[in-house]
């Protein structure tokens, strides 16, 4: 109990000396290609954190790929390659020295599927904290897992059955299950790629909710294809299309006052 | 708007009644009809080939695993035998082991049969018996040393020719000098059944003990010890180096040429016939590094070469299949790529690389030309206890056994055969249970 306060109390002191006027994470001039594609061109964005930010697009705008880049995941894909800089707490992530294992467990991912591993509960939750040694012994790793079932929602509901397969459990509480594997690292920010895509309506309810929550320790890039959920839970909308950030800004402002024509069109419905 | 686009749909629909289309739902069905029964012919052709084989191999081998027996009174002459009051059961043995049994066995039938008397018709009055014979005596008496001095009936095993006629598998109706046994040892023989003596046993020998020049007791023993340490070598060496380059090549080898050609070099690999691979292990392991011949170590390393490619196309394939978003979680979380790999992707494709290696090994257990190659072709007697010994193996032995001209050997052929196919049947078995057991669902 001692151990886990002591996590919390880390936690929560990071937060505490975040500057909240500093952005969290700069992205500058940032383009991806894949081969000869240009998917992204020359990106600047900015992520506060304690804020959700959406970014939408119709498909195949590059806002996937640019949420892939701020934690390197476009790493695992032979052919893609990304230029520019994207400042993490003034530190550039693609810089050769920064060790990218290190980086991914401070900017946690929440996937489009639900992926939980094939195994039980308690080890989806335990794995991440197992292999970066977060867990001194059993019961911390214990509190650790309960803390973040708890943070997402899902302690109630599973917490007679830990020993049971991630597998078993629905699409949303899948979904949860992997949010709770995501923060049971602490991470600094966490990325979303439309974690509501494969769920349905109640399930997609509670993550928004859990979101809202989560918002307030985290800052969290969400990508969504769904207009009405972005302008619900986030603070900062990014509009993408054919590869360019065509307009950023205050969710409100973005929803009621675009200025670009091309965001006017997407958000009422009128293409994409 | 809803009027107009009914109205189209009306006017551009197909009339399904037509006497066109009935027509054309007709040949569709015929079509179908006319597939479904080539598919069932062809299947059906397939199955009545594997029945036709089966039967003709049980049939012929079912009686392999019997034997014939012929209950002898066998006078235990104290003078054969000696004196063997103060000796210890080891001492025992080998006296036992030194004694002329087979005065023993001449003498009993002399007294059974007393007007033969030519040194040819006593001859072959013994060759009814198996040479096994002197050991059924033998093990007889050290059962029980109280016998020695009396007369006591013992089941003796019959030799291969009276196992055969009993079987049915000499025909009496042959003219004499056509077969193999002699119309006076059928009417010795037909005196024994006549008092009841001879009965079929089930032949545990078959199961215990090595190859032998005389069908009734040979054994498939020291052929299944080799195979068995043959293939321990071969699982030895290939699993690792298999499931190794496997990982390696799906998971980190950059793609580019070079792993290109060697993915296509591995894919010949394993359509290349097996004795090339012998006449490999030939030059490499026997004739360059001077490993013994004939041994399951160079035969094992010889499989092996020829399993690898298997091995590694299999596990290939289980290690593709898992899907890339589990892979995704894990590095999602920091896990080094390393830790992703042996973490979440080798357990959860080991059922499929493990069920490709068996059939590997299945397919390493059945091969025989390359073991030709490397000298494991030899008569071997003996079981061999250790990889360097010399050692034959169970395909190979039904290869020896179906080059032999006796006439007993063509049962031992099919019951080896057999053998072979239960091990075969085993291995595959295996495989399917490991695979439905250890399946996943994501």
């Amino acid at each position: 109990m001692v151990n886990k306060m002591n996590i919390l109390n880390v936690s929560e002191g990071n937060t505490a000396s975040v500057d909240l006027t500093e952005p969290k994470i700069k992205a500058k001039k940032v383009n991806v290609y894949y081969g000869d594609n240009h998917a992204l061109k020359d990106i600047d964005l900015n992520i506060n954190p304690n804020e959700v930010t959406a970014l939408i697009g119709p498909s195949g705008c590059g806002k996937s790929t640019f949420l892939r880049c701020l934690n390197r995941m476009n790493d695992t894909i032979d052919t893609c390659r990304v230029e520019g800089n994207i400042f993490l707490d003034n530190q550039n992530i693609n810089d050769k020295k920064i060790d990218v294992v290190q980086l991914r467990a401070r900017i946690g991912m929440v996937f489009q599927k639900p992926n939980p591993f094939p195994k039980s509960i308690y080890d989806n939750i335990a794995y991440g904290p197992r292999i970066h040694g977060i867990a001194n012994n059993k019961s911390e790793l214990d509190d650790i897992v309960h803390s973040s079932l708890k943070k997402a929602g899902l302690w109630n509901e599973v917490h007679d059955r830990l020993d049971a397969s991630g597998t078993s459990l629905s699409g949303g509480q899948q979904q949860r299950l992997c949010i709770a594997r995501t923060i049971a690292i602490e991470p600094e920010v966490i990325l979303m790629d439309e974690p509501c895509s494969a769920l349905d309506p109640i399930a997609t309810a509670i993550i928004e909710e859990l979101i809202e929550d989560l918002k307030n320790r985290y800052a969290i890039v969400i990508v969504t294809h769904s207009m009405q959920q972005a302008a619900r839970i986030s603070q900062k909308t990014a509009f993408f299309h054919l590869g360019k950030l065509m307009e950023v800004g205050d969710t409100a402002t973005i929803f009621t006052n675009p200025t670009h024509e091309k965001t006017k069109d997407y958000i009422t419905g009128r293409y994409g | 708007m809803t009027d107009t686009s009914q109205n189209n749909q009306t006017v551009s629909r197909v009339d399904w009644n037509s006497e066109k289309q009935v027509a054309r739902l007709k040949k569709r069905y015929i079509k179908e009809k006319i597939f479904k029964s080539i598919a069932i012919l062809s299947l059906g052709t397939a199955l009545a080939a594997l029945l036709v084989v089966l039967i003709s191999i049980f049939s012929t081998g079912i009686s392999g695993f019997t034997e014939t027996r012929i209950m002898m009174d066998i006078r235990i002459d104290e003078n054969i035998v000696g004196d063997v009051d103060n000796l210890t059961q080891e001492e025992l043995e080998t006296h036992i082991a030194s004694i002329n049994i087979n005065r023993m066995l001449v003498s009993s039938l002399q007294e059974k049969f007393p007007d033969v008397t030519r040194r040819a018709d006593v001859f072959s009055l013994l060759r009814l018996f198996s040479v096994g014979a002197q050991s059924d005596i033998r093990e007889a008496i050290l059962d029980d040393i109280t016998i020695i001095g009396n007369t006591v009936p013992i089941s003796l095993k019959a030799g291969s020719d009276v196992d055969m006629l009993i079987k049915g598998n000499i025909s009496r109706d042959v003219v004499e000098s056509d077969r193999k046994i002699s119309d006076q040892q059928i009417i010795w023989v037909d005196q024994f059944i006549s008092e009841g003596r001879v009965t079929q046993n089930f032949n545990w020998g078959f199961f215990t003990s090595g190859d032998s020049r005389e069908p009734e007791l040979a054994g498939i023993w020291s052929a299944t010890v080799g195979s068995f340490l043959t293939l321990l070598v071969t699982f030895m060496i290939s699993f690792p180096i298999g499931v190794g380059s496997a990982i390696y090549l799906e998971e980190f080898a950059p793609k580019n040429r070079l792993t290109d050609i060697i993915e296509i070099n591995i894919n010949n690999l394993a359509a290349v016939p097996s004795i090339i691979f012998g006449l490999l292990g030939l030059a490499i392991f026997i004739n360059f590094m001077n490993l013994p011949r004939s041994a399951p170590l160079v035969g094992g390393l010889t499989l092996a070469l020829m399993t690898l490619p298997t091995i590694i196309i299999t596990a290939r394939a289980a290690i593709k299949a898992v899907p890339p978003s589990i892979k995704e979680a894990a590095i999602g979380l920091g896990a080094s790529h390393m830790q992703t790999v042996f973490h979440h992707v080798l357990p959860l494709s080991m059922p499929g690389i493990l069920t490709g290696s068996i059939i590997g090994m299945a397919q390493a257990l059945g091969e025989t030309a390359p073991l030709l190659m490397i000298g494991m072709v030899a008569f071997i007697v003996d079981t061999p206890t250790g990889i360097t010994e010399a050692a034959t193996a169970l395909p190979v032995q039904v290869y020896l056994w179906a080059d032999s001209p006796e006439r007993g050997f063509l049962e031992k052929t099919s019951a080896a055969i057999m053998i072979l196919l239960a091990f075969l049947i085993i291995m595959n078995g295996l495989a399917i249970w490991l695979r439905q057991k250890f399946e996943k669902k994501w």
